[in-house]
């Protein structure tokens, strides 16, 4: 299991630059996901079930606000918290 | 602003010459079927709500009465209120109609199965015998810039509502699974369309039409759409002037697609259609935020989120209005 920031960071970047239709060299860690049309509807859902698969976490509803998954700088620190959480 | 951009206000919408723009669109209707067509009438899939209404009533100011055919179309999970409301308004402006029950043609596609199927996979209880099922998002998504996600949400037989997210693989098989019926719905319009050398009338309305909230080759599949570019608020207009029964009218639009009850609102448009109606205006007429913000009680930040969200819906479903790529 991925802990690590970086590591997170890394994966989910390659996860995004594969899964978007978008110009992937358009993209960096802190490109507005949503906002400038990355990702779309399904987008987002394949997105939510990927972290559950992969980072062995559980996404709420509460969880599904615009800080949490506007850029992929967010989402590693959306997922560091719910595995720290998770551990505790 | 430029200087023929009238102020941003509530009322911008409002059709000014109600009788005239019914006349026009009657007018256009009748040219496209029987002149551009080539067709001698007009077959319409009537549900007793107000768009399929509002085309009806249209759609006989157009042909006469003797040229329209109102289908109805149940299956197992339509209410009864669909069948009643959509006589009424056939009677009203003494229209022949045809009751088609579609529910052997959507067991033979396995469109039941199939989508039950994929609910069982979220709750293992969910028996579709015992239980009432329907698929929706939430209601606060259009201010914010994250799409929507849909949740499917299953009913006991004492009203008591189980909901869950759907994951992707779910959710796509429950969509595609119910499209079955607006596709079955389309195939039983254009036989009886065939038969009568008649057009099939679609009745999207622009929101529907823009925003994708319709199935390819199923209720988007039509030759002519006389309301695909009304408002919502225009639409309700006509609806008046035109005679459709009141209760049409007051009825909340609802989807009829999933055996339990649900709005259109809460499936797809997320805010009630009077905000929408102006949002979009404002949004496809180039109003800013700043503009906007004050006359909807809305912040220009929540504005901005919502024409995003427009934005997005618009681009998203570009497929669905696309007809097949030849080169």
């Amino acid at each position: 299991m991925i802990d690590n920031a970086t590591q997170i960071e890394e994966k989910l970047f390659e996860y995004v630059r594969k899964s978007t239709h978008a110009d992937v060299n358009k993209i960096n860690r802190e490109t507005l996901l949503f906002r400038e049309g990355i990702f779309d509807s399904m987008g987002f859902v394949l997105l939510i079930d990927y972290l559950e698969e992969n980072f062995g976490i559980k996404a709420s509803d509460t969880d599904l606000i615009e800080e949490n998954f506007e850029s992929v700088k967010a989402i590693t620190h959306y997922v560091q918290q719910k595995k720290a959480a998770k551990a505790a | 602003m430029n200087s023929e951009k009238k102020p941003f206000t509530k009322s911008i919408l409002q059709l000014e010459n109600v009788e005239a723009k019914s006349i026009h669109i009657a007018e256009k209707l009748r040219n496209d079927v029987f002149n551009r067509l080539n067709r001698m009438g007009g077959v319409i899939g009537i549900s007793g709500g107000i768009d399929s209404a509002v085309t009806f009533a249209l759609a006989v100011k157009a042909f006469g009465a003797e040229k329209v055919l109102g289908v109805m179309l149940p299956e197992k999970d339509s209410s009864g209120d669909s069948a009643r409301f959509a006589q009424k308004l056939a009677d009203k402006f003494g229209v022949k109609t045809i009751t088609e029950n579609i529910t052997g043609a959507l067991q033979g596609f396995g469109c039941y199965e199939r989508r039950d199927e994929a609910v069982k996979r979220i709750f293992p209880e969910y028996d579709p015998s015992a239980y009432k099922m329907k698929i929706g998002v939430k209601s606060s998504g259009l201010y914010t810039n994250l799409p929507p996600l849909f949740s499917v949400i299953i009913v006991d037989s004492h009203g008591n509502e189980q909901s869950k997210r759907l994951p992707a693989t779910e959710f796509r098989q429950i969509e595609a699974a119910s499209n079955f019926k607006q596709r079955s719905r389309m195939a039983m319009l254009y036989y009886h369309a065939e038969r009568l050398h008649y057009s099939v009338i679609g009745t999207p309305n622009k929101h529907e039409a823009d925003q994708g909230f319709f199935v390819k080759y199923g209720d988007g599949g039509a030759d002519v759409m006389p309301i695909g570019h009304l408002y919502k608020t225009q639409v309700y207009q006509l609806a008046r002037h035109l005679g459709v029964p009141q209760e049409i009218i007051d009825r909340t639009p609802t989807t009829d697609t999933y055996s339990a009850e649900q709005t259109q609102e809460e499936f797809f448009y997320q805010i009630p259609f009077e905000q929408m109606d102006l949002l979009w205006y404002a949004h496809e007429n180039g109003y800013t935020p700043e503009e906007v913000a004050p006359v909807m009680e809305l912040t220009a930040e929540q504005v901005k989120s919502v024409f995003v969200n427009f934005e997005r819906k618009y681009r998203t479903t570009e497929y669905l209005r696309m007809g097949p790529i030849r080169d």
